[in-house]
This record gives C-alpha cells, structure tokens and sequence, in this order.
C-alpha cells in the first residue's frame, strides 16, 4: 500500500503558471459566484465555460481521475436532489415563489407508523433552480479538482509563504507533504506486522462500531510511532536553530507576465460580477420558454 | 520529550506536530475517504477525526489548528477530490478547540482528562462541521435544512462516534509512550 500524490508533470500551459496566480485566479473566481451570490444562469455559464476550459488545458488523464468525477456526480446529484426533496430551494429567495407552474408532483406519501406525510413538487421555477445549481456547483470543482493533479507537491510550502503565511506556518505546510509518503510507508509495515499476528484488514465491513473496533490497532501504533520519531526531527531543527531568524526557501517563485495578465482576469470577473450584483442584477432568472413548456 | 508548554507556544515543537498531525490526517482520510457515512452523499467515514482531536489536545489549539487545515486538505488532495476551502477551515475549527483543554491536562490515562478530551472534542467538531456545513449555503446553493440534515448532523455524529471510541484508547497509548520516555 502506497501513497502516492495525483501530481504529474506535464507540458501545460496551467503548469507553466507560477502557483500563487493559480490560487488567487481561483479564489476570485469562487468569490465572484459565492460572495456576489450570482444565480443568474446568463452569468454562470462563461464562467462554466472558463472553467471547463482550464480544466481540459490541464489535460489530466481521464483514467487518473475518473473515480473523482464520479464522485462530485453523485455529490452534485444527491445534494440538489437533497435540496428539492427538502425545501425546493437554495440560496436565492427568488425561488420560494409558489404560484411557478407545476411540472410534477407526486401523490401524498404517507410515511408507515407515523402521522407523517409528503408531498413532492416539482415546479418550472425549482427545476430551473436545480439546473443553476448544477452549474454552479460544476463550476467550482472543475476548478478546484485540478489542484493535486497539477500543483507540485514540493512548492505548496514555498507558494504560501510567497502568498504572505508566516514562516513557520509554510514551513508545517511544507513538512507535512515531506511526511506523507514516510507516514505511508510506516503504515503498511504496521498493517503487515499485524497481519503477521492474525490480524484481517480484508475483513474491514460491518457497522461502524466494528469498523472502528479494526482500525484500531492499525491507527495507534503508527500515530505513537510518528510522536516518538517527531522527537528526533525537534532536535535535528533545534540543533540548526529553526526558527531564530527568517528562514530562506531553496526555491524561489517569480511572476511573469502571463501570471499577472492570469490574475488580472480573475479579479476583473471578480470586481466586475460584485459590481453586477450592487447593481441590481444577477438574480436568479428562468427563461421564459420554460414557462410555455410547461404551459404556464 | 519536552515539558509541557504554554497552551499558545508555537516553536520547533509545535511546527513539527502540526506537520505530523497534518500527514496522519491526511494518510489515514485517505484510507477512509471511500467509505460514506450514511445519509450524506459527500461526507465520508473518519476515524482519523479522533488523530485530529488527539493531536489538539495532546500539542495544544495551533497544532490542532494546522493539523486540520492542511490535513484536510492533504486527505481530499490525496483522494483527488480537490481543494474545498470551507471544509479545511472547519477542519482547523475542529483542531482548534480540543486544544484548549490541553492545560487542564495532566495525566492523559485519567477519567477526568479523558472526559475533557471528549467534552472539547465534541466542541470542536460542533463548531468545525457547522462552519463547513453552513458555509455550503454560500457555496453549494443549499438550504439551511439541507445544511443541517444532509450535512451537519450525520459529520457531527459520525466523527463524535469516532473521538468517543478512539480518543480514550490514543490518549492512553500516549500516556504510557510518555512514561517510557521517562516523561
């Protein structure tokens, strides 16, 4: 059993960019859906288009990271699923209007052994509600999933620190990758000692309690085991007096043009949909030919 | 190892456990990622939870706090999921606050220190998974139902499971690492 990082390298064109403008783009581009609380499908969509776009500039192999997408699938899926089945709205209070024609709706269920009992509708105004919200959730992860595929593990501490973080808080950062594959390592020499006594990692289902019951003897050790080994590396960076004075990184990031044309980008959208919504727009919308669809 | 130090130290020691928190969390998060916890399509089973708190309380509230930034991140980074700012914040939440209860803490084998293990643990889930989970209303486009029933209530109580069964057991473990240390 290994750990291993996603990251590969590749000769891309979102490689090429210096990490910090990668996160900053992000970032703006996650504020300007979510602190501008955009709904408006007609504002969702270049920015579905930017994303996607990126994402496929990236080109990440689909067999790396198929198991992932599935997942944001269901995820996406379950929760608007969640949501319409709870409430049949979300963020914006556009979509509480009740008098939206009605696309379907259920016979009243009536739950066994309880006085409880649902009725599920479906409107024009939530099903378009639902499809906003897939395309904004899509938005988001196409843009945050490419993260461990691309960012090279090793420039995580050195980028942060660049971004501003204190010293000491990069350098954790950086220590923590750098203990990654040790702590993989200790663990499946723990999970083969174990295994040497009869223990059964194949048989881990069950219920929780029993989950839990397994794993214990596989978490202990190595957390005790990472302690008593820290102590070692404590000594070693006080022998070198870490932390008397600011500390140099081995490797240093520098901007180049494409990186500020890249974070210009992503604060322009970002200012200009903030300033869309103080003035009045990006509300959630439904097109009118859903309404005749549905014969409203 | 060291003698205890002030509940807001932040040396050499504390940027080493943090750092070792953080991989812990992330490596044993990554074994689990692929179990789900019933009822919450995105959040997962993690017994690595109980790493975080221990970590909190045994290193004091900035190691918590780093432990669960960037070891959330570090688990869904080694999963492939991506970087989901809001989850590592409530992460960090969640590391934090068990690490105040490290100054009331002297014999980590004790009942009391261990019920205040759990007590501060259970705060800094609570804090930690509602902060995640209410911050999705932003994020996602959920409602506060949904927030409080598809995820707050199943994380909260499936990480509390995990610190009431695994918590008492690390913080023993660490009580008899300290003592045959001669600490």
């Amino acid at each position: 059993m290994f750990v291993t990082w996603k990251y590969r390298t590749r000769d891309t064109f979102i490689q090429r960019l210096d990490p910090r403008a990668r996160l900053v783009f992000m970032a703006c581009i996650i504020f300007a859906i979510t602190l501008a609380q955009i709904w408006d499908i007609r504002l969702l969509l270049p920015l579905f288009v930017l994303a996607f776009g990126l994402y496929f500039m990236a080109r990440i192999e689909w067999q790396d990271i198929r198991r992932a997408w599935i997942f944001i699938t269901i995820l996406v899926f379950f929760i608007v699923g969640l949501n319409a089945l709870l409430a049949g709205r979300g963020g914006p209070t556009a979509v509480l209007v009740e008098d939206s024609p009605v696309i379907f709706q259920t016979p009243t269920l009536y739950i066994p052994l309880t006085p409880w009992s649902m009725t599920i509708t479906i409107t024009v105004v939530r099903a378009f509600f639902a499809v906003t919200q897939i395309v904004r959730m899509l938005t988001m992860a196409a843009l945050a999933i490419v993260i461990p595929y691309t960012l090279d593990p090793s420039i995580y501490g050195v980028s942060f620190r660049q971004l501003g973080l204190p010293d000491k808080a990069s350098f954790t950062m950086d220590l923590a990758f750098r203990f990654v594959p040790t702590l993989g390592r200790d663990f499946a020499l723990t999970v083969d000692a174990q295994r040497a006594r009869g223990f059964e990692l194949e048989r881990l289902r069950g219920g929780i309690l029993d989950r839990l019951r397994r794993l214990a003897p596989l978490i202990v050790p190595v957390t005790m085991g990472a302690i008593v080994s820290g102590e070692e590396v404590i000594d070693a960076m006080d022998l070198r007096a870490f932390g008397s004075r600011p500390r140099t990184w081995l490797r240093q990031l520098h901007f180049e043009l494409r990186d500020y044309f890249y974070m210009g980008l992503g604060a322009a959208i970002m200012v200009g949909y903030i300033a869309i919504r103080l003035s009045g727009h990006g509300e959630f919308w439904v097109p009118d030919f859903m309404y005749r669809l549905a014969g409203g | 190892m060291e003698e205890k130090q002030s509940l807001w130290a932040f040396g050499t020691r504390q940027v080493v456990y943090a750092a070792i928190g953080a991989a812990l969390y992330g490596v044993f998060s990554w074994l689990t990622n692929i179990f789900p916890l019933p009822a919450a399509g995105n959040l997962s089973f993690r017994p690595a939870v109980a790493v975080l708190i221990f970590f909190g309380v045994a290193f004091g509230p900035w190691v918590g706090l780093l432990a669960g930034l960037i070891g959330t991140y570090l688990g869904d980074a080694l999963t492939g999921w991506g970087l989901y700012w809001n989850w590592s914040v409530g992460g960090a939440l969640m590391g934090f606050f068990p690490g105040l209860a490290m100054g009331m803490i002297q014999e980590y084998r004790s009942r009391r220190s261990i019920t205040l293990g759990i007590i501060y643990g259970a705060i800094g889930i609570a804090i930690g998974m509602l902060f995640a989970s209410l911050t999705e209303i932003l994020v996602g486009g959920i409602d506060l139902n949904t927030a409080l029933v598809g995820y707050f209530t199943p994380a909260f109580l499936g990480n509390l499971i995990v610190t009431i069964i695994l918590l008492p057991i690390l913080m023993v473990a660490y009580q008899s690492v300290m003592a045959s240390r001669g600490r």
